[in-house]
């Protein structure tokens, strides 16, 4: 008896012990995921002379390298580049990849699984071995300089296309097939009675990949050769062979967080519906 | 189901990869680029990676650009960065040139380092200047009426043609914490001038004030080679023989030197840090010394306002050695094949290395003059060289160099890497020297004519 309550008495010290060790260990987690983003605006605010002092807290508080950063850089012009870049080429792949998801769930074709298998091959080919070609294609139509070069080959993405398949597979047939003995033919159908009961996913799918594509900078990088028009080439003309000038470079770092840390806090049940959704992190 | 993907894959790969093909070289022989008539336009790219920093590594390069298009309204520059994602635009260079050239678009004028001088010539197909514009021409240019430092007219020759003309350069220099220096019971007014030496003021520094004694930038894959070729070179050694077919940097003068490096760090003198790390640490004020890049001094002096002071000397010898700085930098080469463009990019060369250039690069950057005579009075970067003592260190410098020394063929950055990877484990990771560095030049050195 007297062994059993002790025993009782060790597992609820246990079990209450459990929830303890895991909020500590997420706590310790969290405080990991935030401290480079608080290193970074702490970094943003130090002095000049003080850029490579290792206190965790910046004093005196100087704004000096934001006004560096706005005055080397054209911080709004490079914002406004980059929400057209980010907004074009997540609206594009969301309107390639809901033709494209309708076409694979609702119609029936030869080829389909072929084709379907080349959309899923495409995803698994890295973004080098496609590079030079697209550098090319881009040349060759003069596009190359520009945002519109930057925006157009990342127009279709294959994740767009398997994801939205996924969910209109998932599509009551039935309600297909009232849309048609109602007299509307695909593309009506699409628009009036598919789209609408998607609006969640596409608005996840949509917010992932406008933050995908605004934090995008590889390509830019290739493409972009006469100027720094994006904002994540903004922050790397702050780095060179004479050294990198970490304060107002982490002065621009912050701002080009802001707008993605504004969407986060606004949309913050799509963005998470999103990962969950698309089983991505 | 599995096979189809895999098909699908192996197809789609294939595809994907059938543009990526290798810069061809020009072997063709190069004729003469007549002169342009007075009403030719011309339109030109000229490829920097100044282009890619901001601040006033673009701004004074948009501004020469201007000042050129004043001289020259017939000949329009567009200047661009290289493409490419290394956080350093001066990596970039030569991958960019290849990759336009894939495209058969690659820039007219083309900044590239001394080190990828052969791959240059013999891989992007930069035009030998002798034959574009005539020797004679070529000479001119370096002379005037402050000729180019002798030592660094050369620095673009290869088999006995220029291709490049040497544009910008900095030398390595021993940076001073002279406040650390006085803490540690040390005068900085007598700095170190042997490794020996730089030996015991690293340990007097590290003991007494508890930081770091001295750091050498050459010793780490990603800091290249350029400043290890000088310490190589002062104990008498080299990397590579003269007729570039054997590697040497496993011969003893070289693994003497590589072992001095070894032992500053074992004796404790110097930090075991990256080039970043260091850097830093010395531009916070905790290090006593470094071997650096001329270039860094702005950086440097930015940390120094923290409350530190900033000196600056000579790259140390070994006792009773010559010292042989080697230089870092870069030149100017001509990659376009129409000759109108070719004579256009000579015109901006010609500019981009005139006094007047070399004014507002050396007062508005930092770069050293390579017209040394500019910066004696009453020239017009006289002003500039007595702020800036270090200038007159590498002037000093300039006359006693050697050319940094770039490796051929095609997988020369692969022998330069595997050079400086068995470096790296002999000095930090306390690697035998000997041993490590022999099985390095063994492995390197079928690399040497692979492709070559």
């Amino acid at each position: 008896m007297t062994t059993s309550r002790a025993m009782t008495a060790v597992l609820s010290v246990g079990e209450t012990r459990r929830p303890v060790l895991g909020h500590a260990a997420l706590a310790v987690l969290g405080v990991v995921c935030i401290f480079p983003i608080y290193w970074l605006y702490a970094t943003s605010f130090r002095a000049p002379e003080d850029i490579y002092s290792l206190s965790p807290f910046p004093w005196p508080l100087s704004g000096a390298n934001y006004a560096t950063a706005f005055q080397v850089l054209d911080i709004g012009g490079l914002l406004l580049n980059t929400t057209v870049m980010a907004v074009g080429i997540a609206l594009g792949q969301l309107l390639t990849g809901l033709l494209a998801g309708y076409a694979f769930a609702a119609w029936e074709f030869r080829g389909k699984q072929l084709l379907y298998l080349v959309f899923v091959a495409t995803w698994l080919v890295p973004f080098q071995v496609t590079m030079i070609p697209n550098y090319a294609l881009l040349s060759q139509l003069g596009v190359l300089n520009t945002i519109a070069g930057v925006v157009l080959p990342s127009l279709c993405s294959a994740l767009g296309v398997i994801l939205l398949r996924q969910h209109m597979q998932g599509f009551p047939t039935e309600l297909l097939e009232a849309a048609r003995l109602d007299g509307r033919g695909s593309w009506a159908t699409l628009w009036t009675v598919v789209v609408p009961n998607l609006r969640p996913a596409l608005a996840a799918l949509g917010i992932l990949l406008f933050v995908n594509a605004w934090n995008e900078y590889f390509w830019p990088a290739l493409v972009l050769q006469r100027s720094n028009a994006v904002l994540q080439l903004g922050l790397r003309s702050f780095m060179g062979s004479e050294g990198n000038d970490w304060g107002p470079m982490m002065a621009t770092a912050g701002m080009a967080c802001l707008p993605v840390l504004l969407l986060y806090l606004v949309l913050q049940k799509q963005i998470v519906n999103g990962f969950v959704r698309s089983g991505l992190k | 189901m599995k096979r189809t993907l895999a098909l699908v894959s192996t197809a789609a790969l294939l595809l994907a990869g059938c543009g990526v093909g290798g810069a061809a070289s020009d072997s063709a022989a190069t004729s003469f680029a007549p002169g342009l008539t007075p009403d030719q336009k011309v339109s030109i790219t000229l490829e920097s990676y100044n282009f890619g920093q901001a601040g006033a590594w673009s701004d004074t390069f948009t501004e020469l650009l201007g000042e050129f298009r004043k001289q020259h309204p017939n000949i329009t520059v567009t200047g661009q960065k290289p493409q490419g994602s290394s956080s350093n635009p001066a990596s970039d260079s030569v991958s960019s040139v290849q990759a336009q050239l894939a495209t058969g678009n690659p820039p007219d004028v083309a900044q590239l380092g001394f080190s990828d001088l052969d791959f240059a010539v013999n891989q992007l197909g930069a035009k030998p200047l002798d034959d574009l514009v005539g020797r004679d021409a070529v000479q001119a240019n370096f002379g005037g009426a402050h000729p180019f430092a002798p030592k660094a007219a050369t620095l673009g020759d290869l088999n006995g043609k220029t291709y490049g003309v040497p544009f910008v350069f900095s030398t390595p220099v021993l940076f001073i914490n002279a406040t650390l220096f006085k803490q540690a019971g040390l005068d900085p007014a007598k700095p170190p001038t042997t490794w020996d030496e730089v030996k015991a003021a690293g340990l007097a520094i590290a003991q007494k004030t508890g930081k770091d004694g001295a750091y050498v930038d050459c010793v780490t894959q990603s800091a290249k080679d350029w400043c290890l070729q000088s310490v190589v070179r002062s104990n008498g050694g080299h990397v590579i023989s003269d007729d570039k077919k054997t590697l040497t940097y496993a011969d003893a003068p070289a693994v003497g030197a590589i072992s001095m490096l070894q032992d500053l760090v074992t004796s404790g003198a110097s930090p075991k840090l990256t080039q970043q790390q260091a850097v830093e640490t010395f531009g916070r004020g905790d290090m006593g010394m470094i071997l650096e890049s001329s270039a860094l001094q702005g950086t440097f002096a930015k940390g120094a306002k923290a409350g530190w002071e900033l000196q600056g000397t000579g790259t140390p010898a070994f006792a009773g050695k010559p010292v042989v700085p080697t230089n870092s930098g870069a030149a100017l080469f001509v990659l376009s094949k129409d000759p109108a463009k070719q004579r256009a990019a000579w015109e901006l060369i010609q500019f981009l290395t005139s006094d007047q250039a070399y004014t507002m690069i050396s007062s508005k950057i930092g770069y050293i003059p390579l017209r040394t005579g500019l910066v004696d009075p009453p020239n017009s970067l006289a002003a500039w060289a007595a702020k800036n003592p270090l200038v007159k260190t590498n002037i000093a410098q300039l006359n006693a160099m050697e050319p940094w020394v770039s490796f051929p063929g095609t997988d020369y950055l692969q022998v330069r890497d595997g050079m400086m990877k068995a470096v790296e484990n002999v000095v930090l990771q306390g690697a035998p020297a000997q041993a490590t560095l022999t099985t390095a030049a063994q492995q390197g050195a079928p690399l040497l004519t692979a492709g070559g």
